[in-house]
């Protein structure tokens, strides 16, 4: 099907199929993509509306008036302009910290055998596979006896080392051909400058992944963050959008004009990293 | 082996991925003996025992206090005059959201009580749970002082927040239970609803509303979207003196008043007189924006929610409370009530009871958050504020805020809504849809229902 | 870790590590066997500190029952009590549904996203690659709303859309099987794009050389996408479906915002009965033990997935 596109067309039998063949696929992702963005679409339509209008049938589809309305409830009762530096200074020291520390596991769980890996590498899925509903509360209490409770340490460092990440950079690891290794080694490279310099590089677009999963997963985090913050103006944001939910009177204007928001941060990193996922082939993993 | 990389087979790589049994065997040994370890480590910490707070200084201490949105800002707003009377108390009002402020505190009940705010806001659906797992968990407000406002709030009330002679709350908000309805369309088919008695009447003068209007009676969240689906049913077994659990706790699902009350429901449903609101919340102001029922069986805080829905149809709308399920039964029930509570491990206790008691117990406190919120008093001195004996305009001229007084001056069984109150609404909302949507008999599906809530929770049946 | 006697060829075909090199004096090889510990220390160091607690500590309350506030040893009072409990049973099959249906439906479509979004020929690559990642940002409770008002039979979006074009009303919410698939859909939404990305990093380090090859041989476009594509996507495929079937037996948001696992527990998940059990019924031990449980089948399930993708076939 879409399989041509990834192939250069070395033997192009002429440019016209080629043409038509673009146009096809781009008009076909088009619809889809057309799909995946309606409840977008509504979402930045919602964020002009009032919550009452929000309900209506059928639900507003252009934009109203009150989007001034809604930023000045999110920031009056949200505080949304500190939330918004509390959680991108979150995340940023986060998806670097756990960025490095994956990448470092990754590697060394991938490219080296030694005693006791696949038993650290299973205690590892444990951590990946244990419920944090369940581990949720213990992981709290230590927060408590380390004093750490209402502060940012508490949200970044217990999933710091995140098994998931882990997991993908040694997945991501292995692609790399070992003799790219060897041969550097025996060139008398050390380990570290190694790891720099020949595994690095060519791990770029995998490296990008790892960061767009990291910063949205601190980015998105909710219930961690909840329980560990202790004052509003130190919340992160989805911590400060479920605030504005009450029993019977949730401003959901606010809200949705909040989640448009949040959005923004999150689509420039991806827009900023995915350049990294080279088209064609011009970025094999073996190339120097 | 130094070939170039460039002449590679595909990737095929598991160097990596390759499990082999030795390694799965050891993956599993390494996951026991973490278990092992940490167990050991954890022993303690299971029987996680509350650190005790303390009363503190009455006079100089920083509070916290846990709350969410209108009731968050009602109290804001009463902290200048607070701090004002108490100088060296600073109170923080943490506007935390409902439901988030659920799992924050039950994290912290859970992890031993620490890290918890000095003042809790609790509402009668998770207060009996908390009291009840966690015993440590909250203050008791007796030795505080919160014994001699026994008898100041509504009828009922003070058995919700004691428990074993320990006062762990005092009530803030109670709700009894109404009968809001449209009475153009009403008076349009020929009907007084103030004349209805019972049920069975409403349930003749819905179809006869249906008939020249097309209108439902009412609207219930059939597959149960929220949790508060059983709403109706719940309140429907109030107004016969029952609910979910007896006083001794046992379950009284099965009981011949809640298989009348799911048969009510089942009547209604069958005559065409129940409207989907799948979807809950936002299916509700939808079909009252559309008006596709008549009556809203909401209790107190709802008017304002209609209020503020229809503007437009001021006038059209009056109030009542419920009619009652047999002839001569009650009318009055109050449905749901919020506490402010202490934590146990507070450190300021007399400085937080200082505050709940300037909140919950002051008239002006009570008839400023009224004003302000909509937040009906548990506190019967605060309803002796004229706002709550004017005509309310909206609602064709009646005395709304006396109608409910009425109610909750009315005696009305105290509920028990027991440490399982959680897990019974659910098997009742899937007893409930199973009614209205598959035409299970009601009292199967209450039988089922009671039969699995006795196994998942190890309480017995009443008989 | 066995190495040394074997031939090249088959080392490489069994995909086992690499023999190590000449022999070293004897410093070099401890310190080279110090290597990898030093890249995984940092967060071996870490997941002990707060991982092996919080985990040691919730088996250990898996064996306990709180009973009007103290704690009593069950000992696999909870496990027992997990066998003769329907809704467990309902939430399992609810599960495996998911995870039969849904998960490789996703993945399919990742691959074939990722693979277009790769494409040279494709115009508008950064717009489209974003557009399908999109959903992934929506936070839990505004992702709830937006469905609600989507879904909603009487007053939704979708509906009226389908109304426009004299489809009658769908019972998307409120209808079981309708529920499923509604429940599925959102899925599919949500983490699709997610999929893509980890394929779409995976396919930047297929080496050019191999399509040119099959170019050359005269592959056709399946040809070359069954046999140079899908094999070099192995790793992502092991990973993602590890991670999907971790994430559907751990599914938790989706039911929750869209159903509260009904109606009548037709989309309960093993993730909301836990949820259920640990915070709104307060009975922590249950929900521990039902997470246990989770535990071992998730790992027999990625034991049987290691060996079915990980190894070369």
């Amino acid at each position: 099907m879409t399989l041509t596109a990834t192939r250069p067309d070395r033997t192009p039998s002429s440019p016209r199929p080629v043409r038509s063949r673009s146009i096809l696929l781009t008009s076909s992702l088009a619809i889809a993509v057309a799909a995946v963005l309606l409840p977008f679409y509504w979402l930045i339509i919602a964020a002009t509306h009032s919550s009452k209008e929000i309900f209506d049938s059928p639900p507003p589809l252009l934009p109203g008036g009150h989007l001034m309305d809604n930023l000045s409830t999110l920031e009056s009762s949200a505080r949304f302009s500190d939330v918004i530096v509390n959680s991108l200074l979150i995340t940023v020291i986060y998806t670097i910290a756990a960025g490095a520390i994956c990448t470092l596991a990754g590697y060394g769980f991938a490219k080296f055998r030694f005693r006791g890996s696949s038993a650290l590498f299973g205690l590892l899925m444990l951590g990946l596979v244990i419920p944090t509903q369940v581990t949720l509360i213990p992981l709290f209490k230590m927060m408590v006896d380390l004093e750490w409770l209402g502060t940012y340490q508490a949200v970044i460092t217990p999933n710091l080392a995140l098994p998931f990440g882990i997991f993908l950079m040694r997945q991501s690891m292995a692609a790399l051909p070992d003799e790219l290794i060897d041969s550097a080694r025996m060139d008398g490279c050390g380990e570290f400058r190694l790891f720099l310099k020949v595994v690095l590089p060519p791990m770029k677009p995998a490296l990008a992944a790892l960061a767009i999963f990291l910063f949205l997963f601190q980015w998105n985090d909710f219930i961690w963050p909840l329980v560990v913050l202790r004052d509003a103006g130190e919340f992160t944001i989805p911590v400060a959008l479920a605030s504005l939910q009450g029993l019977d009177q949730t401003d959901y204007g606010a809200l949705l004009t909040g989640t448009a928001l949040a959005a923004i941060p999150m689509a420039l990193v991806f827009l900023a990293l995915q350049r990294h996922f080279v088209s064609g082939l011009l970025a094999g993993a073996v190339k120097e | 082996m130094d070939a170039s990389p460039l002449n590679q087979p595909p990737p095929d790589d598991p160097p990596q991925g390759g499990l082999d049994r030795r390694r799965l065997l050891a993956l599993g040994g390494s996951l026991l003996a973490a278990g092992a370890a940490t167990s050991l480590l954890g022993a303690c910490s299971v029987t996680g025992a509350t650190k005790a707070g303390s009363l503190g200084d009455p006079d100089r201490a920083a509070i916290t206090v846990w709350s969410w949105q209108g009731p968050a800002a009602a109290m804001k707003a009463l902290v200048p005059a607070f701090e004002a009377q108490h100088p060296g108390i600073d109170v923080t009002v943490q506007d935390i959201g409902n439901p988030a402020i659920w799992d924050k505190i039950t994290t912290a009940m859970a992890a031993g009580g620490q890290g918890l705010a000095d003042v809790l806001h609790i509402g009668v659906d998770y207060l009996p749970a908390y009291t009840e797992k966690f015993p440590d968990g909250l203050a008791d407000l007796g030795p505080l002082g919160a014994d001699r406002y026994r008898d100041a709030f509504a009828d009922g009330m003070w058995q919700t927040v004691t428990r074993k002679g320990k006062v762990n709350a005092l009530p803030w908000e109670a709700n009894s239970a109404g009968f809001y309805y449209r009475a153009d369309l009403f008076e349009a088919a020929g009907v007084d609803g103030e004349a209805l008695v019972t049920w069975d009447d409403a349930i003749d003068a819905g179809k006869k509303i249906k008939k020249k209007t097309g209108v439902h009676l009412l609207g219930i969240d059939k597959p149960a979207s929220q949790p508060d689906a059983a709403n109706f049913f719940q309140m429907l077994l109030q107004l016969q003196g029952t609910f979910y659990f007896d006083a001794e706790g046992r379950i009284t699902l099965g009981s011949p008043e809640a298989v009348t009350a799911m048969t009510l429901i089942k009547e209604m449903n069958d005559a065409g007189l129940v409207s989907d609101l799948a979807g809950g919340w936002t299916a509700l102001e939808n079909s009252i924006k559309s008006g596709t029922a008549a009556v809203l069986p909401w209790p107190t805080w709802f008017g304002s929610i209609i209020e503020g829905l229809v503007p437009k149809e001021s006038g059209k709308w009056k109030v009542r409370l419920p009619p009652a399920v047999k002839p001569g039964g009650t009318t009055a029930a109050t449905v749901n009530s919020t506490h402010l509570a202490v934590a146990g491990s507070s450190m300021h206790q007399a400085a937080a009871w200082a505050f709940v008691e300037y909140v919950l117990t002051r008239p002006a406190s009570q008839e400023a958050i009224y004003r302000t919120e909509g937040i009906a008093p548990a506190l019967l001195q605060a309803y002796e504020a004229p706002v709550f004996h004017e005509p309310s305009k909206f609602f064709s001229g009646q005395h709304k805020g006396e109608i409910f007084l009425n109610a909750l001056k009315a005696r009305s069984p105290a509920v028990n809504y027991s440490a399982d109150y959680a897990r019974a609404l659910k098997t009742v909302d899937d007893a409930q849809t199973q009614v209205l949507l598959k035409g299970a008999d009601p009292a199967r599906a209450l039988h089922n229902a009671a039969d699995q809530l006795a196994r998942q929770t190890g309480r017995e049946l009443a008989s | 870790m066995t190495t040394t006697t074997t031939p090249d060829s088959i080392l490489k075909a069994a995909g086992a590590a690499r023999p190590a090199a000449a022999p070293r004096p004897t410093a070099r090889i401890l310190r080279r066997q110090a290597v990898p510990y030093l890249f995984v220390l940092p967060a071996l160091v870490l997941l002990a500190v707060f991982k092996l607690y919080p985990i040691g500590s919730s088996f250990l309350m898996s064996l306990y029952e709180n009973v009007n506030g103290t704690q009593k040893f069950v000992g696999a009072g909870n496990y027992t009590r997990a066998m003769d409990d329907p809704l467990l049973w309902t939430a399992l099959k609810n599960t495996a549904i998911i995870l039969v249906v849904q998960v490789p439906v996703m993945l399919a479509l990742a691959v074939g996203i990722a693979v277009a979004l790769n494409s040279t020929l494709l115009r508008g690559r950064a717009f489209f690659r974003l557009g399908f990642f999109l959903p992934t940002v929506t936070g839990l409770v505004a992702y709830g709303i937006i469905f609600a008002v989507l879904l909603n039979t009487q007053y939704g979006l979708v509906n009226w859309l389908l109304g426009l074009v004299g489809i009658g009303e769908v019972p998307w919410l409120t209808d079981p099987l309708w529920a499923r698939i509604s429940l599925g859909l959102a899925l599919t939404w949500h983490y699709t794009g997610y999929n893509a990305v980890i394929f779409l990093a995976r396919l930047q380090s297929l080496p050019a050389e191999l399509y040119d090859a099959a170019a050359v041989d005269g592959a056709s476009a399946w040809q070359s996408f069954r046999h140079v594509t899908l094999p070099g996507l192995r790793p992502a495929l092991l990973l993602t479906t590890v991670l999907s079937t971790i994430g559907t037996l751990q599914l938790f948001d989706e039911p929750y915002v869209l159903t509260g696992g009904g109606p009548d527990n037709a989309t309960l998940t093993i993730g909301v009965y836990l949820y259920q059990n640990a915070f709104k019924y307060f009975d922590f031990g249950y929900a521990s033990a039902v997470a246990y449980i989770l535990t071992v089948l998730i790992g027999i399930l990625g034991i049987v997935q290691f060996r079915l993708l990980g190894e070369k076939s």
